[in-house]
């Protein structure tokens, strides 16, 4: 093909003369645009394959026996009657599978299938292939499994002192089983600081567990190809780690298994390690070599769970007069469930990531997961540090009502400033807080509003932070966290591998802007492969808000190898300097004299007459010297931190308990919005899954360790009519080290959501709810018990003129 | 057992052999290999498989392949023709209203069927027609966006992205 | 997914084949019209019909006219056509409002009235998986012998949970019933027995062939309260109907009212002639009918929700459905 062929198919998406004379204009082309996504015709046309939209010839289906029981040894597991099951192909159980995995490399403690006890009611204990889901079922019910049960905790507490039984033996003996991690931490003197204080406030708060709920249920394939090497698809968030664990467990060399993650659909953390699903497919395709596939049932998904560990909660804040907290002592009890997951990492969240957007004078946490007999919790959406941010947001308002002061304005005053260290000397750079809570309180009225509205409808504030990424990988090691890896055609099209995990939030998206904004080809000539270990270079996966920063870091520093060499190019043609190259809109141009110019395709042929085949490595790896220097210092350091400042705007209907969210306000910086739309759609998504958390949800279990309702009926996530109206504001600190100054927008702003909205209902009614969810029940019974008490006098009405609750009648 | 069936999905007419225990959406899934449609629930809850039945959105986990008999089956795939994306699909890629994309076959199916009975739904309007599609990733907000865009494009018969651009 | 149990489907046109087939496997079918209720319960194991005679084809059961002084309801229409057929809307209005509560679009769109007269009860502790009751140990409404509602109760107290049945109670409505050996008619508020397990009178192979309501005088005014988490998707916490004749000077002439989602029957609450019968509809008759309700509507921890609050919501939402009778809040009534 001639050169010039290339020239007209690629007019349709190049730019005009005077766009590319405006560009000169701008700082970026792409970036900071409100964008298509990549993938988003193929999603809103249904040709987005996820995981079970793949059937392979011959593929098998396969079921996973569950534990009734929620601990329980087990004694005898007799699968003979399953095997003679006409079209059951084979049956594995944990004996097959003895090697233990879990994501953190300290914490190994769980079994593809249970090998000698079961520890929560859906513990895995045996899985069957078979031609298709009702035989397999059918053998399931034919399995007989013998098991001796145990007494079971599924209170924290009572599992603390129930050492006698433990659900995982003690690391060392001597130690209590139960107690899955236990961390203490204190920065300067909090007596003192406590002593010091003008206003000391204690307080005891209740964050009851939830779930992520995806709508597309786990689902994985497994495939052994006669040559011995093992393929599996999995709606999974870290290929990486799946790819590594699958080859330890089942001991096969790690370069003879394939990870493929197809697009997932929705994630939010409930797929960030490997489950049960995954070993199974992979072994039952190996043993009766034929693909094999699971998919989860809805229930199934409940089970497995990793959701948002219930924590219980003391706080005690102390404050000088003007506001400014003096210390913060924090103690927490974490119920784990049933197994490690992210448990050591979650156990340090719990204390290490509320040090900002605040000054402290003094802090210190005491926090202990424990195991009990329920799914395991793992990492939601702002992994750890939802929970205790209710804690200390609500502390705050507190504080600010004890002291007269605006909560707004005390936040103000407590601002950590940027370029500094918090107490637990994790470095912050860049910090958008102040103009967050500016943001927010302009665009909600806020000063006509708080103590000001009629009784029944309130507001609330509360500020956040969090981490870009983690620091540090799961498993030690100096390789970079990110990498892409580009590779470029005559066409002019552009090929970008990177491990990244498209889980809905657009990363392949980012990586195509990245992209189009250093080598000037449209959007259309750009193809996104992502999380497939053959094909892409590893990235750790889409957890923790990693991914902008790292893999887009990682693509910007591939893309500007080739730029580099396209304009040298160009510049040796046209024998300029190749400063005076630009690429954009689909050519390679002359700053000074936008007339000259060819194609992009032509330059990348140029390129690659002179320089050879065109293609270029990335990575990104973090800094090192940015975290604590204590034991532990380096588990919540994070290159970049997110900021968030919210306003929620609620009704509260006294006689019933209903609290209708008005509005909510978002503030968030995350640092260079590099497509706003998607940003948007990061903070919108996040405070709508917090307020949910806020009002209804509850991960919550019948005596017997049985969960409540596994159904998307019986557990509550709003629908369309129940969703608040919600006001996002994008504030743009340009962050020193993140791509182009990005920085996080994934989890960061679901966190002010439920104190402001707790916040907010005292505001309206006069009650502090400091037990989550915000339920009518709840609700009611507290106005009702403030209504008692003013009526005895104890306290005074809330809000003037005082109107009188009608209580619901009591019956005679 | 295994039942002999003609079913017309999106203008085809076919016969298949179907379990009798199937559901439509296994048929569609697995028999007719149809995957736009999704299961998040299997049992009613979340709205993911949503499927047109003469040009009402229908719950197609929870309805037997036999009832599909004799009626119009519309799936996502049906709503792009030759001439493109329907408007709707186009105002989704616009706004992001589509992030993990698995609610969104059902939703659009909804909202479809909103626009063909309603061409200037008012948000609350919207917000009844989808309030049987659970969606867990975008709050809504850019999808009651995107059909707002779409209705406005199919009143001024115009593309959605003009109609953003306005 | 979750696997249903084999089975045959039969679409029969005529009502004569339906109920037929009823009869020839009297014990090992159930009617189908929407199956938006069973099919549901068929993956949770609850059901296992070896036949399903589909009602959505049989031309009989699809009807919405003014006959006689009644409205006549065919029992396979749909929900969705139920709260927004113009005559509906005109001569029954609460009836529409009720039917748009129910479920979501797509549930209207496929179930049906006839289904929701039928709708089996829900309990917290049988609308689950096979795995779940067995892990939990099976209860007596099915596979088992234990409540877990009522410790060491004998009787299923599963929740009556149709959004439909306590507004025609309200308005005095008709069920047809017919099998292949005849057909009856039954009052509604006659319909429904406090046997969680199977709470009508209705027989197994017995069809409901349509819902007759008499055309209630201008008069009357009727309000349906649905308590429920969500505002879409969710069964009712409570349901609760109101009809009440009032004229000008709201005198009361008549005044019913029904309250579902407590036991497996929906309750009438009782007395109320007496008290507000050919009185003035004042605030002090509302808070006495209010208490009323309240003393005689117990709910159980049959639905997951806080027992004592869903007790206090029954005075609330009486008097929110007089609210709504009157127009007006009742401060200015
Ligand atoms: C997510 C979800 C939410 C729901 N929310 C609500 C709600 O808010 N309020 C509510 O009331 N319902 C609700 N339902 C239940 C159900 O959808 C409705 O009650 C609907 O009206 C049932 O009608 P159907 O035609 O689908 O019944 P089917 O499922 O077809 O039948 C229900 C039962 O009645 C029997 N039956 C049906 N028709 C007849 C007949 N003509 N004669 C004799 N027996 C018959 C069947 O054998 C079966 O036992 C919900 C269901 C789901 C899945
Ligand atoms: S899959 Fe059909 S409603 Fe959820
Ligand atoms: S886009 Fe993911 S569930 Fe709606």
């Amino acid at each position: 093909m001639k050169l010039e062929d290339f020239r007209g198919r690629q007019a349709d998406s190049a730019a005009s003369e005077e766009e590319l004379r405006e560009a000169l204009e701008r700082e970026f082309q792409v970036i900071g645009r409100r964008l298509r996504r990549t993938d988003g015709m193929s999603k809103s046309t249904g040709r987005t394959l996820y995981a079970d939209d793949i059937t392979l010839p011959g593929m098998l289906h396969a079921k996973i026996l569950r534990s009734p029981h929620a601990h329980a040894l087990i004694k005898s597991i007799d699968a003979s009657a399953a095997l003679e099951l006409r079209g059951v192909h084979a049956v594995v159980t944990g004996a097959d599978m003895p090697v233990p995995y879990g994501i953190i490399p300290w914490t190994r403690d769980e079994y593809p299938l249970c090998v000698d006890k079961v520890r929560y009611i859906g513990d895995g204990v045996a899985a069957v292939a078979a031609i298709d889901e009702d035989t397999a079922n059918r053998a399931l019910d034919s399995i007989e499994v013998e098991y001796e049960v145990l007494p079971h905790f599924l209170d924290p507490e009572e599992a603390l002192e129930r050492s006698d039984t433990p659900i995982h033996e003690p690391h060392k003996p001597g130690q209590n089983g139960n107690i899955s991690k236990k961390v203490h931490l204190e920065f300067e003197d909090v007596e003192k600081g406590l002593a010091d204080s003008d206003v000391v406030i204690e307080g005891e708060y209740y964050f009851e567990g939830t779930t992520h709920t995806p709508i597309e249920p786990h689902c994985a394939i497994g495939y052994f190809d006669p040559s011995g090497k093992l393929t599996v698809w999995s709606a999974t968030q870290v290929p990486h780690y799946l790819h590594r664990e699958l080859a330890r467990v089942l001991e096969l060399d790690v370069a003879k298994v394939r990870v493929i993650q197809p697009p997932v659909g929705g994630a939010f953390g409930g797929k960030s390690e490997p489950f049960d699903l995954e070993f199974c497919v992979a072994k039952l395709a190996m043993i009766t070599a034929r693909p094999v596939k699971i998919l989860y049932t809805r229930e199934e998904v409940f089970y497995a769970h990793r959701g948002r560990h219930p924590m219980l909660m003391h706080y005690k804040t102390g404050a000088d007069r003007h506001g400014r907290i003096k210390a913060v002592d924090a103690t927490t009890i974490i119920d784990g469930g049933a197994y490690s997951s992210f448990g050591l990492v979650t156990t340090y969240y719990s204390g290490q990531l509320i040090t900002a957007p605040y000054q402290m004078e003094s802090y210190r946490f005491d926090s202990t997961r424990v195991y009990t007999n329920k799914p395991c919790c793992g990492p939601k959406r702002g992994h750890g540090s939802v929970q205790p941010r209710f804690a200390i947001e609500v502390q705050l308002d507190k504080i600010a009502e004890a002291l007269d002061i605006d909560p707004i304005e005390l936040r103000r005053r407590n601002f950590i400033g940027t370029n500094t260290r918090t107490i637990n000397e994790l470095r912050i750079t860049s910090n958008g807080f102040l103009q967050c809570l500016e943001e927010v309180e302009r665009a909600s009225a806020w000063k006509s509003k708080h103590r000001k509205l009629d009784y029944g409808r309130g507001v609330g504030v509360a500020g956040s932070c969090y981490i870009s990424g983690t620091n540090y990988p799961i498993y030690p090691n100096d390789m970079p966290q990110s990498a892409v890896q580009l590779q470029v055609d005559r066409s002019g099209r552009v090929a970008v591998f990177a491990g990244a995990s498209e889980i809905g939030q657009g990363s392949d998206s980012m990586l195509a802007y990245i992209v189009a904004e250093e080598l000037g080809v449209p959007l259309d000539y750009i193809r996104i492969l992502s999380a497939d270990t053959d094909l892409t270079p590893v990235d750790l996966g889409a957890y923790s808000s990693r991914v902008t920063f790292m893999c887009g870091n990682a693509c910007i520093d591939a893309a500007r190898k080739i730029k580099k060499l396209v304009c040298e190019a160009v510049a040796e043609a046209w024998n300029c300097k190749a400063k005076s190259i630009m690429l954009a809109g689909g050519w390679a141009f002359k700053a000074e004299d936008t007339a000259q110019k060819m194609p992009i395709s032509e330059a990348f042929n140029l390129a690659e007459a002179k320089f050879g085949a065109l293609g270029a490595t990335g990575s990104y790896n973090t800094p090192k010297d940015i975290h604590g220097t204590y034991r532990g210092g380096t588990i919540g350091s994070s290159p970049a931190f997110s900021f968030t400042a919210h306003v929620a705007e609620v009704d509260v209907d006294p006689e019933t308990g209903f609290v209708e969210i008005h509005k909510i306000w978002i503030a968030h910086d995350c640092g260079r919005a590099l497509n706003p739309l998607l940003v948007e759609g990061q903070m919108e998504g996040s405070v709508y899954m917090g307020a949910a958390e806020a009002i209804m949800e509850e991960h919550i279990f019948k005596e017997t360790g049985l969960h409540n309702a596994p159904s998307l009926l019986d557990y509550k996530i709003p629908t369309s009519l129940d969703t608040p109206e919600m006001q996002s504001i994008i504030v743009e600190s340009i962050d020193p080290e993140g791509p182009y100054g990005a920085k996080e927008a994934g989890e960061g702003p679901l966190h002010p959501s439920i104190p402001a909205i707790a916040c907010a209902i005292y505001d309206a009614v006069g009650v502090r709810l400091d037990r989550l969810p915000f339920s009518p029940p709840r609700v009611w019974a507290a106005i009702r018990e403030r209504g008692r008490q003013e009526e005895a006098g104890e306290l005074s009405p809330w809000k003037s003129p005082p109107i009188s609750v009608p209580l619901p009648a009591t019956g005679d | 057992m295994i039942e002999a069936l003609r079913l017309t999905v999106n203008g085809d007419t076919q016969e298949i052999g179907v379990p009798s225990h199937y559901t439509l959406l296994e048929a569609l899934r697995y028999v007719l290999g149809y995957t736009g449609s999704k299961q998040g629930c299997d049992k009613g809850d979340c709205g993911a498989c949503t499927v047109l039945l003469d040009g009402q959105p229908a719950l197609s986990c929870i309805l037997p392949v036999q009832e599909a008999i004799d009626r119009e089956v519309t799936t996502v795939e049906g709503l792009a023709g030759p001439d493109g994306p329907h408007p709707l699909q186009d105002a989704f890629d616009l706004t992001g209203a589509a992030q993990c994309g698995f609610c969104t076959p059902g939703i659009l199916m909804s909202a479809a069927s909103l626009l063909q009975r309603n061409q200037s739904p008012s948000n609350h309007e919207i917000r009844e027609a989808l309030s049987g599609n659970l969606c867990r990733c975008t709050g809504y907000t850019k999808i009651f966006d995107a059909v707002e865009i779409a209705a406005r494009a199919l009143r001024e018969n115009r593309p959605a992205a003009e109609v953003v651009r306005a | 997914m979750l696997r249903l149990h084999p089975y045959r489907y039969h679409r029969p046109k005529e009502l004569g084949e339906a109920l037929e087939l009823l009869r020839e496997h009297r014990g090992d079918s159930m009617p189908i019209a929407g199956g938006t209720d069973l099919m549901p319960n068929m993956k949770h194991g609850l059901y296992t019909p070896s036949h399903l005679v589909a009602l959505k084809g049989v031309e009989e059961l699809h009807v919405i006219e003014e006959r006689d002084g009644e409205l006549v309801i065919g029992a396979a229409e749909t929900l969705t056509r139920v709260a927004s057929d113009p005559l509906i809307k005109r001569r029954l209005p609460g009836l529409a409002r009720a039917a748009e509560g129910i479920a979501h679009p797509m549930i209207r769109n496929i179930g049906t009235i006839g289904g929701n007269v039928c709708l089996d009860t829900r309990c917290t502790y049988y609308n689950q998986t096979y795995f779940w009751r067995e892990a939990l140990g099976f209860c007596l409404k099915k596979d088992g012998d234990v409540c877990y509602v009522v410790k060491g109760g004998s009787r299923c107290v599963a929740a009556h949970s149709a959004d439909t049945p306590p507004m025609l109670m309200t308005l005095g409505a008709t069920v047809d019933l017919a099998t292949a050996d005849g057909a009856r008619s039954v009052p509604l508020t006659k319909f429904f027995t406090a046997d969680g397990i199977w709470n009508t009178v209705r027989e197994p192979d017995e069809l409901v062939i349509r819902v007759r309501v008499p055309i209630p005088s201008p008069r009357l005014r009727t309000s349906y309260q649905k308590v429920r988490e969500r505002k879409s998707v969710d069964f009712p916490l409570l349901g609760i109907a109101l009809a009440v004749e009032i004229d000008d000077s709201h005198l009361i002439e008549s005044i019913s009212l029904v309250v579902a989602g407590l036991g497996a029957k929906p309750r009438v609450v009782g007395g109320l002639d007496k008290i507000a019968g050919g009185q003035r509809l004042t605030p002090d008759i509302i808070e006495e009918v209010a208490r009323r309700a309240h003393r005689q509507c117990n709910p159980l921890d049959n639905l997951i929700v806080d027992t004592d609050w869903r007790h206090a919501m029954v005075a609330v939402y009486v008097r929110r459905a007089f609210e709504e009778v009157l127009g007006q809040p009742l401060a200015a009534a």
